[in-house]
């Protein structure tokens, strides 16, 4: 703790450098160590029904989320082929992502030399039919046709070791199972206007950086390839809209933020007078935002982005603290005699609001207990830097807001306010009726409305999802087994009905993993299936006879087919490295002890059918968005009854630390009433509520617990009413400037936050100044 | 020279002024302007595929065919019966009983090749030609050489040169000489009526190359 003895200007100044260069240093200490995590799952309650496992364990893992869509336009086709393939290279040979495809011939490479020989295991022709004289017969001749065909430069250099083609009929079947159009060998949309391509990214949907990376690769290396020519690039998919929408929210952030504090210099410069202020009130903030962010990093591995723009949020009421010191601040009195007195008031808000906090601690969701932790540090970080470093700097003998006659002027006329009582009543009735009886859905459970994707973004992508046979993002087939191979059998099982399906309509696709790795069953019924070497080579020869080829042309087939027969079934393990490892890795989930294989289904038109069939042959059809909105709904209950266990905490703490019950009742009344009317205004413009209000209407309580305990402690002196009306003046306007702004937001997260405690800081002042306020003693008036 | 009267006289409606082409140094633009016929037209072709696969180069017969200026089709009449639509770079082969197949020209340089040339040659396009090749000419007007040298850098690196024998406006023969692998040669015309009786392959040669001025 400081000397009690007011320093120099000079060391006032030197002091409030040190203090910065203290928090500057804590900032990059911070940082070094800060891993801002992305992923939803964080901050989500543990999942519990089955659809809510796969969500949690899918969340930016799913092959859906993962998909970027992409389409060229505006120039003719063959430019447009050619701008594929070049960006295709370009994409597949970066880092970002796992798998690119233009539909171009690159697929024959997704079997690399050392696993070619696997094509007769992967391969089902010869499931109707083996491989036998007959068959060769036909494919030979065949293949004269093809030598003799414009073709023939193409095939000719696969025909030794593979007379039958397989490598090309493997590539045609691994193309999605909807594949679009293809012209200048490249996919195109129906009209032959756009070329479209489509990657996977490695990051997760859900990380925001890495999926800022791969959409940042993909303009990069299209801008060169597009140099000079008219073509455009059109990208759409979850990564693309998250990274549009994160820009536009920072974008957005930062304009209001820069009028914030435009509007706030401008605020604390008349208030005080003082250049000073400004800077004096924003250490406190700048303290409580680095004590919470130090404290999730050294307590949790990664913090999640929601938490720090929750906890930001939550300790904006860390600004109102430096500016009661201020207001009361007056010739005669020491600085430090200023912040004892203060103590008790600030002292009581904090640690009741803590106290609330604590009770997210025990909320068993990781996101919440950092929330907590944030909170409570901040807060405690500000109120303590407020009472023991902020009186040391600031200006011991401003002049004293109790002498301003236009303040006095305004006094007076609130002097005048009646108290209400019956009232009050009445307002709270009317406001629960509202929020009882509007009409609309109380709250908002679907996450995708937070982020609203814009329409025409929205049309472009639902138009390339179907261009591109991408799967659904909300339904998901599945299959549980206890090992992978289990699950693959279960798949190839499944194929029939699958197929059936796609006959009447119901679905346009589907894609599994079975398609790219058969079960080891199948794989060895084939190998059993493949004649010996022996009698292969006899029947070669017998076809070669009388056969334009020669005798030895296809000796390296003899080969391949021998060893095709005796390799070991090809597992998961094998295909590391390879295209169909990602192509495999999304749709097959190994687990502890279990593994999943997901059926992604195209086009789906009628779930409840696909439900059905799903049913009866051991699969489950997923609702993703349900099972979502579920977690969406458990969290809110998880943080309702910490809500509720915090409220009955915070009258508990306010009671001990004033006693008498008409104090309390002053102090809490506008804080309640207060959150009735944000509900009241909010439910009766239709607004539904979601997580974002919640954590807003609780800073709102925060504020106006604050206001309140200050207009008690005030007491019946006029000067220090006055001083104190000061205070919360600047403090309720400083608030509903930054709170305003946020409201007129066009992202929605921006405005619920804004909206609300807009609305909470409005009414707050008002009841405070109504019930609070305590009656003046016009004699006691010369009492300091 | 006798020879090369009678066969001119023979095969040819160009014959009428024989006299003058035959001493008359031949030039593109001539070519060119003689080779052009708009669009219908058809020209019988047999064509000989070799392949270190094969135990003798595969003969096909059939019938190119330019149904309007920017299509070619390739129709195989023997040994099978296969179509062959080249139309906005790229090629559809159908055949009987199959769903037709499609790829990209660009894959297929020498085809792309072929189209190109076949469609400049018969629209007379010479600025369209002498933007993918380098022109050579030969011999006279009666008895030429056409030698075609791609430019382009993706042609260039599986074609080395495709050569156009003729007579008069008589389009005999087309010779492609890839990079890697065997000549393929191609007879159109009177040439490929000729080679309807014609069995051996040195026959067939004789016939491509008859009385070329090289």
């Amino acid at each position: 703790m400081l000397s009690e003895r007011p320093l120099s200007a000079r060391s006032r100044i030197v002091l409030a450098l040190l203090w910065l260069a203290v928090l500057a240093l804590a900032a990059w200490a911070i940082t070094q160590r800060l891993q801002l995590s992305g992923d939803l799952r964080k901050f989500m309650p543990a999942a519990e029904t089955p659809a809510q496992k796969l969500l949690i364990d899918e969340l930016g893992e799913g092959p859906g989320s993962r998909l970027l869509l992409m389409s060229i336009s505006g120039t003719d086709a063959p430019t447009l082929a050619a701008q594929s393939q070049a960006l295709r290279s370009a994409l597949a040979a970066r880092p970002e992502f796992a798998l690119v495809a233009n539909g171009g011939d690159a697929s024959l490479d997704a079997i690399p030399e050392r696993l070619r020989p696997y094509r007769y295991l992967l391969t089902d022709t010869f499931d109707a039919r083996p491989l036998d004289e007959a068959l060769l017969r036909e494919e030979l001749d065949a293949r004269v046709q093809d030598l003799g065909s414009p073709a023939a430069s193409l095939i000719e250099p696969l025909l030794p070791s593979d007379p039958t083609l397989e490598t090309l009929k493997l590539a045609e079947r691994w193309q999605p199972a909807n594949a679009p159009q293809r012209s200048n060998d490249v996919w195109f949309d129906r009209t032959g206007d756009k070329a479209l391509l489509v990657a996977q990214t490695r990051a997760a949907g859900f990380d925001p950086t890495g999926q800022q990376a791969a959409v940042d690769a993909i303009h990069s290396d299209f801008n060169k390839i597009a140099a000079g020519t008219r073509s455009k690039l059109a990208l759409t998919g979850p990564g693309a809209f998250s990274v549009e929408i994160g820009g536009r929210t920072a974008a957005e952030a930062q304009w209001i933020g820069m009028v914030d504090t435009i509007g706030l210099i401008l605020l604390l410069g008349f208030a005080y007078r003082s250049w000073k202020m400004p800077i004096l009130g924003a250490l406190p903030l700048a303290t409580a935002g680095l004590a919470g962010l130090g404290a999730v990093v050294l307590l949790f591995d990664g913090v999640h982005g929601i938490t720090v723009a929750f906890g930001f949020t939550l300790i904006g009421v860390v600004q109102d603290y430096p500016i009661h010191l201020f207001s009361h601040q007056r010739p005669g009195m020491s600085p430090w005699a200023n912040a004892r007195s203060l103590w008790p008031t600030l002292a009581t808000g904090v640690a009741s609001t803590c106290i609330a906090y604590v009770t997210f601690l025990f909320s068993g969701v990781d996101g919440l207990k950092q929330l907590a932790v944030f909170t409570i540090a901040g807060l405690g970080a500000a109120a303590i830097s407020t009472r023991f470093l902020l009186p040391a700097l600031i200006d011991p003998a401003p002049r004293d807001f109790a002498d301003s006659r236009a303040l006095a002027k305004v006094w007076r006329g609130i002097a005048h306010l009646p108290r209400p009582k019956g009232s009050l009543v009445l307002v709270a009735v009317v406001a629960l009726g509202i929020i009882a009886l509007a009409p609309g859905r109380f709250w908002q459970n679907d996450l995708s409305k937070l982020t609203p994707v814009p329409a025409d973004a929205l049309a472009s992508d639902a138009v390339l999802r179907d261009e591109l046979g991408a799967p659904d993002v909300r339904y998901v087939l599945t299959l549980a087994g206890k090992t992978e191979d289990q699950v693959l059998q279960a798949s190839e099982r499944l194929r029939p009905a699958l197929d059936g399906l796609v006959a009447t309509r119901a679905l346009a696709g589907y894609d599994l993993a079975a398609r790219y790795l058969p079960s080891a069953q199948t794989q060895r019924a084939r190998q059993q299936a493949l004649p010996t070497r022996d009698r292969l080579q006899a029947m070669l020869a017998t076809v070669l006879e009388d056969s334009p080829f020669n005798s030895d042309a296809f000796d390296p087939f003899l080969v391949d087919v021998e060893a095709a027969k005796r390799a070991p079934a090809l597992t998961r393990a094998d295909l590391q490295g390879t295209p169909l490892a990602a192509s495999v890795a999304g749709l097959l989930l190994p687990g502890g002890d279990h593994a999943t294989a997901l059926v992604s289904l195209n086009g789906l038109q009628d779930p409840a059918a696909v439900a059905k069939v799903a049913m009866a042959n051991g699969a489950q059809l997923l609702d993703l968005k349900e099972a979502s909105e579920s977690l969406v709904a458990a969290y809110r209950s998880r943080v309702l009854a910490a809500l509720a266990v915090a409220a009955l905490l915070l009258t508990a703490t306010v009671w001990i630390a004033l006693r008498q019950p008409r104090r309390v009742l002053r102090v809490l009344l506008p804080m309640a009433l207060t959150t009735l009317l944000i509900l009241a205004v909010l439910r009766g413009l239709g607004v539904e509520l979601n997580l974002f209000h919640l954590v807003a209407l609780i800073l709102a309580a925060g504020l106006g617990l604050d206001y309140a305990l200050f207009f008690d402690h005030a007491g019946d002196d006029r000067a220090d009413q006055l001083r104190t009306l000061h205070a919360l003046i600047v403090c309720s306007l400083m608030t509903l400037l930054v709170f305003s702004l946020l409201a007129l937001s066009s992202i929605p997260v921006l405005r619920a936050i804004g909206s609300t405690v807009a609305i909470g800081v409005f009414a707050n002042f008002v009841l405070a100044l109504l019930i609070s306020r305590q009656p003046v003693v016009e004699a006691s008036d010369a009492v300091a | 020279m006798p020879m090369l009267m009678l066969l001119c006289s023979a095969v040819l409606p160009c014959a009428a002024a024989p006299e003058a082409d035959a001493v008359i140094p031949v030039d593109a633009g001539w070519i060119l302007q003689k080779l052009a016929r708009p669009a219908p037209m058809r020209t019988a072709f047999v064509e000989l595929r070799g392949s270190a696969m094969l135990k003798a180069p595969l003969r096909i017969e059939g019938e190119y065919r330019r149904p309007d200026p920017d299509t070619l089709v390739r129709a195989v009449r023997s040994p099978y019966a296969e179509t062959t639509t080249l139309r906005n770079g790229e090629a559809t082969i159908a055949r009987a009983g199959k769903a037709p197949r499609k790829f990209s020209l660009s894959r297929v340089p020498e085809l792309a090749g072929l189209q190109a040339s076949f469609g400049a040659l018969l629209s007379g396009d010479r600025a369209s030609l002498e933007k993918h090749y380098r022109l050579t000419p030969q011999g006279t007007r009666q008895q030429w050489t056409l030698v075609l040298a791609p430019l382009g850098a993706q042609m260039k690196g599986s074609v080395r040169d495709i050569t156009l024998y003729g007579r008069g406006a008589e389009l005999r023969c087309i010779e492609t000489r890839p990079l890697k692998g065997d000549l393929q040669r191609t007879l159109l015309a009177g040439a490929a009526n000729d080679a309807a009786k014609a069995s051996s392959a040195d026959a067939l040669v004789a016939l491509c190359r008859a009385g070329a001025a090289r």
